[in-house]
């Protein structure tokens, strides 16, 4: 008699703490469904890690630009294979990598062509191939751009955020 | 009378979770924009096409023929939308880091509908012909209301309340 009574107890004691701990979970499984399809949420800031070098390098991430572009240094083009350096502060790195493309920049005042090269890079879980432009930015805050050409496939931005998804591909381990 | 008690402590207990977990599935509930929306500048109830630019940290707008008096700034929207004629107190004044030197533009406070959302933000202003866009939607406008899906456009025509 005693003991069913003490069970009943312990049954009532814990009713509060098993209804809140599932409310939680539903609340937390229906919140996770609710975002944009498969899309992956990043800020307005994220690391990635340039492959197969394992840099890694903090991006802006820029809904308002067509296409990426990448801060090099000294850049020299020949035989169509584009020379640069990433910014000392990001290592300096010195690349050499095939031009894929020209891209004409207008801005307000002058035109500009920029070489254009397909770089490999872990954001996040995702492995990406992106065409970017290469050109010297010292004076802008980030080394790359990720533009709407990096980002439409897989990626939706939310701006009250940055540094939200720290690169994992298994490729990309640090050694 | 214990298990009454201890019903109590343990809710008391849990209650911040209770109370944090919604306000978690808020935050993910923002509203889902593509790279360019339409929107509604009220109360003159003029639809203007925004570029969505998370590159941007502050929103601006392209406003002719900017006169200042006082502290209240009268401009023209472009001839494409009409050459409205707005007149609005000035809010405060946004330094730009340009190629030819230091610009100082004018920031007032606009009213914007953009899908349901119908929210007050602070936008600068800017003769801004050379671009297809006359606004620029930034992260200060951004932040606490949406996420951005570059692969579509135009996700969401302005449907507030009393803007029809």
């Amino acid at each position: 008699m005693g003991n069913g009574q003490k069970r009943f107890r312990i049954h009532r004691m814990l009713r509060p703490t098993v209804l809140t701990f599932v409310l939680f979970l539903i609340i937390l499984l229906v919140s996770g469904k609710g975002e944009a399809g498969d899309k992956i949420t990043i800020g307005e800031v994220e690391e990635v890690i340039l492959m197969p070098w394992g840099v890694r390098l903090p991006a802006r991430i820029d809904t308002g630009a067509d296409t990426s572009s990448l801060d090099a240094r000294d850049l020299k083009v020949k035989n169509n294979i584009a020379e640069f350096r990433l910014p000392n502060r990001h290592g300096g790195l010195e690349l050499r990598l095939p031009v894929k493309a020209w891209q004409n920049i207008r801005s307000a005042d002058f035109k500009e062509k920029r070489p254009v090269v397909e770089i490999t890079f872990c954001m996040g879980p995702k492995m990406l191939q992106v065409r970017v432009n290469l050109n010297d930015r010292s004076t802008v805050k980030y080394p790359l751009i990720l533009g709407r050409n990096a980002l439409k496939d897989h990626f939706v931005v939310d701006c009250e955020q940055t540094h939200c998804l720290p690169p994992s591909c298994p490729e990309a381990k640090p050694k | 009378m214990l298990d009454w008690l201890w019903g109590v402590v343990s809710l008391s207990i849990l209650a911040p979770v209770f109370l944090f977990t919604p306000g978690i599935a808020a935050a993910e509930e923002k509203t889902i924009i593509g790279g360019v929306e339409d929107v509604i500048l009220l109360p003159w109830r003029m639809k203007l096409p925004a570029r969505v630019d998370t590159g941007a940290a502050k929103s601006s707008l392209d406003a002719r023929e900017i006169k200042v008096q006082d502290d209240m700034i009268e401009f023209k929207l472009p001839k494409k939308y009409g050459e409205l004629q707005i007149r609005l107190p000035i809010m405060g004044w946004r330094h730009i880091r340009t190629p030819e030197g230091l610009e100082r533009r004018p920031v007032v406070e606009l009213e914007i509908c953009l899908g349901s959302k119908r929210f007050l933000t602070l936008v600068n202003l800017t003769d801004r012909s050379m671009v297809k866009y006359p606004l620029i939607l930034g992260r200060n406008s951004l932040r606490e209301n949406f996420l951005v899906d570059v692969k579509r456009r135009r996700l969401l025509p302005p449907r507030c309340p009393d803007t029809h």
